[in-house]
């Protein structure tokens, strides 16, 4: 991994270690034009055995105040909200592949209106960006999902982050054997991403969180529709490269309505009326993992990412809000060969 | 095709602003970026701005490599996805003006021959034929139904319509259609769950699907299947492919120019995208022949 890290553990990097990064990162995206490189591969974290907060709160519904909840959970979980005044905030919504048939596949609307009032509030600059996986058309997937409507009616302005130019950056995970990823300009230019997935299993690689999400922050024009170049690179390996490239990530995770069985698309309806905050995204994944009754180190990009980008022993993550045990309530999942060793512990697949 | 006097009070100050530039771009102050300037190319042929279809065409020229690759912008490597997009173009601008783009439309083949998607043995997994090839967006994927679409348009533009990689092409995507009509990005059935079908890949491929025969009937259930899952709301890509693709295949819908029109006046007051007002412009005139 990249030897550039400067983020400690639950942590904003430093003002003036941030901006001596972001003022090469802009230099060469302005001066370099298109496919510019990023300097250092990105921000990698290194977890070396260190505890990270993961808060959970439960009975949340999207007519609820989810501006409280993301605001306790985040400063629960030690986030200065001091540290981003000025600051530009990417908030990455899950839209992969959004219809109004199944609104469960997609990250609520009102999460990403909530989040983005807290970070306004705090003083940010907000930005939603998103590349969908399965959609060239970018207006369809914000139309289908309600994101669109619910940015324009708050003045929030969108990064098509399929189509802006790039940016690109050395792998800084090196688990695949891609050199480095191109950024959109939105991505490499923020000082904080804020991944906004929806809670769902996943037919190829168990479950898709936090830290899966962030394959929309790579530009479709470049690696296609589906990123199928990362799925030939192994998509285990390139989730864990990708989040260990991109600037510093938090998460909050829309775990109300959630999808179980064929997600991350297909999948059905699972409430679970919860929402995650956490500055780590790989012990927010492993936590969700937990609530789904999923063993985290059977995901293979959770069990690439521990101790490498956050803790995912139990015992490394502080729980805050609500415990995690109490709330476990099985997702089913595809009876498959390769998805049996995440349910291992059950005895019985369903599907 | 909506060919009409009615398009001329929408359609011209689009083509007013885009020809203002030679390249277009995906967003307002972007860079000239060669799929957004390969159908502004179009729309100039389409609606006889000749002078503006050939400064339109040469941008895609100093965008192609010296391999014949045209990639996402200039001087990008790669992918180069929109190389048969430049092919269209070119084809048309000859066509319509005897212009000598002849060695760049040859160059561009040789490329676009040269790389194809992958294709894998069948297994239970996907429900589609995995052995076709047909064109991939990036090396190295499979082949997926839109950057396949347009690689047929460009052979078929090219006088290459008996090819062989042209006739693969052609199964890719009616072998890609869902059973009950339409495509999506590619997949048919994934883990034996079927896959559903989205507006701007089905017009697109029934575009390249034109005149193509299909003792199968699954052109004619995507004709069907598009006809109803488009309207006066449906996004400005995907209406533009869809009426596009409609009326490629003979089955013109008489909405079409209120629609695109109204889906004009919505990017005018949103992103203002020159890709959205060029591909709206194209649609009202329709796909060169």
């Amino acid at each position: 991994m990249s030897e550039t890290s400067f983020h400690q553990p639950g942590d904003m990097p430093k003002q003036g270690e941030l901006s001596r990064l972001l003022h090469s990162r802009r230099a060469w995206l302005l001066g370099g034009g298109v496919a510019a490189a990023l300097v250092g591969g990105g921000l990698v974290r290194h977890w070396r055995r260190e505890r990270a907060n993961v808060f959970i709160a439960k009975n949340q519904t999207y007519q609820g105040d989810l501006v409280r909840t993301i605001r306790d959970g985040l400063l629960a979980c030690g986030f200065v909200p001091d540290s981003i005044v000025g600051k530009r905030v990417l908030l990455k919504p899950n839209l992969v592949e959004p219809t109004r048939e199944s609104p469960h596949m997609t990250t609520h609307p009102t999460i990403v209106l909530a989040a983005a009032e807290v970070f306004r509030v705090w003083g940010a600059t907000v930005t939603v960006g998103e590349g969908p996986g399965h959609l060239r058309d970018t207006d369809m997937a914000l139309s289908e999902s309600g994101v669109g409507e619910a940015l324009d009616s708050s003045k929030l302005p969108f990064a098509d982050l399929n189509y802006q130019e790039v940016a690109w950056t050395t792998n800084g995970g090196r688990r695949s054997k891609l050199n480095g990823f191109y950024f959109p300009q939105a991505v490499a230019e923020a000082d904080l991403i804020v991944s906004l997935p929806k809670m769902k299993t996943h037919h190829w690689v168990g479950v898709t969180a936090a830290m899966k999400n962030m394959y929309g922050t790579i530009p479709g024009c470049k690696y296609g529709w589906p990123k199928n170049v990362l799925h030939f690179k192994g998509i285990p390996e390139t989730v864990f490269d990708i989040n260990a490239s991109l600037p510093r990530t938090i998460a909050i995770v829309d775990g109300i309505d959630c999808m179980e069985g064929d997600g991350p698309i297909m999948g059905t309806l699972k409430h679970m009326g919860l929402v995650l905050v956490g500055t780590n995204p790989a012990a927010v994944d492993a936590t969700v993992c937990r609530l789904m009754d999923i063993d985290p180190y059977a995901v293979t990009y959770l069990n690439l990412a521990a101790n490498r980008l956050g803790p995912i022993d139990n015992a490394a993550i502080e729980q805050r809000g609500e415990p995690w045990r109490p709330l476990v309530s099985p997702f089913t999942i595809l009876d498959r060969p390769h998805l049996k060793p995440l349910v291992y512990r059950r005895g019985v697949l369903v599907s | 095709m909506q060919n009409d006097g009615s398009t001329v009070s929408w359609v011209d100050p689009i083509l007013d602003e885009l020809a203002k530039s030679p390249g277009t771009a995906y967003l307002p102050a972007g860079k000239a970026a060669a799929e957004p300037t390969a159908l502004a190319t179009l729309a100039f042929v389409a609606h006889e701005r000749n002078t503006a279809a050939v400064a339109s065409a040469y941008q895609l020229v100093a965008m192609q490599q010296a391999n014949g690759e045209v990639s996402i912008r200039g001087g990008e490597e790669s992918p180069g996805w929109p190389t048969s997009l430049a092919i269209v173009a070119w084809a048309a601008v000859m066509r319509q003006q005897a212009r000598s783009l002849q060695s760049n439309i040859d160059r561009a083949l040789a490329w676009l021959l040269a790389n194809r998607g992958e294709g894998f043995e069948r297994t239970d997994t996907f429900g589609h034929n995995t052995e076709l090839v047909g064109w991939a967006y990036a090396e190295p994927s499979h082949s997926w139904v839109e950057p396949t679409a347009f690689a047929v348009l460009a052979l078929k533009a090219a006088g290459r319509e008996r090819e062989a990689a042209t006739r693969e092409g052609v199964s890719v995507l009616i072998d890609r259609q869902l059973p009950g009509g339409g495509l999506n990005y590619g997949n048919t059935y994934v883990l034996g769950q079927l896959i559903r079908s989205h507006v701007q890949p089905t017009g697109i491929a029934l575009l390249a699907l034109a005149g193509e025969a299909d003792s199968s009937g699954r052109i004619k259930k995507s004709i069907a299947w598009l006809r109803r899952n488009i309207g006066p709301e449906t996004t400005p890509l995907s209406l533009a492919w869809a009426v596009l693709g409609l009326a490629a295949q003979q089955s013109n819908v008489p909405q079409a120019d209120e629609w695109l029109a109204a889906a004009a006046a919505r990017v005018q007051a949103r992103d203002r995208s020159p890709h959205k007002l060029a591909i709206l412009a194209l649609a009202a005139k329709g796909w060169p022949q």
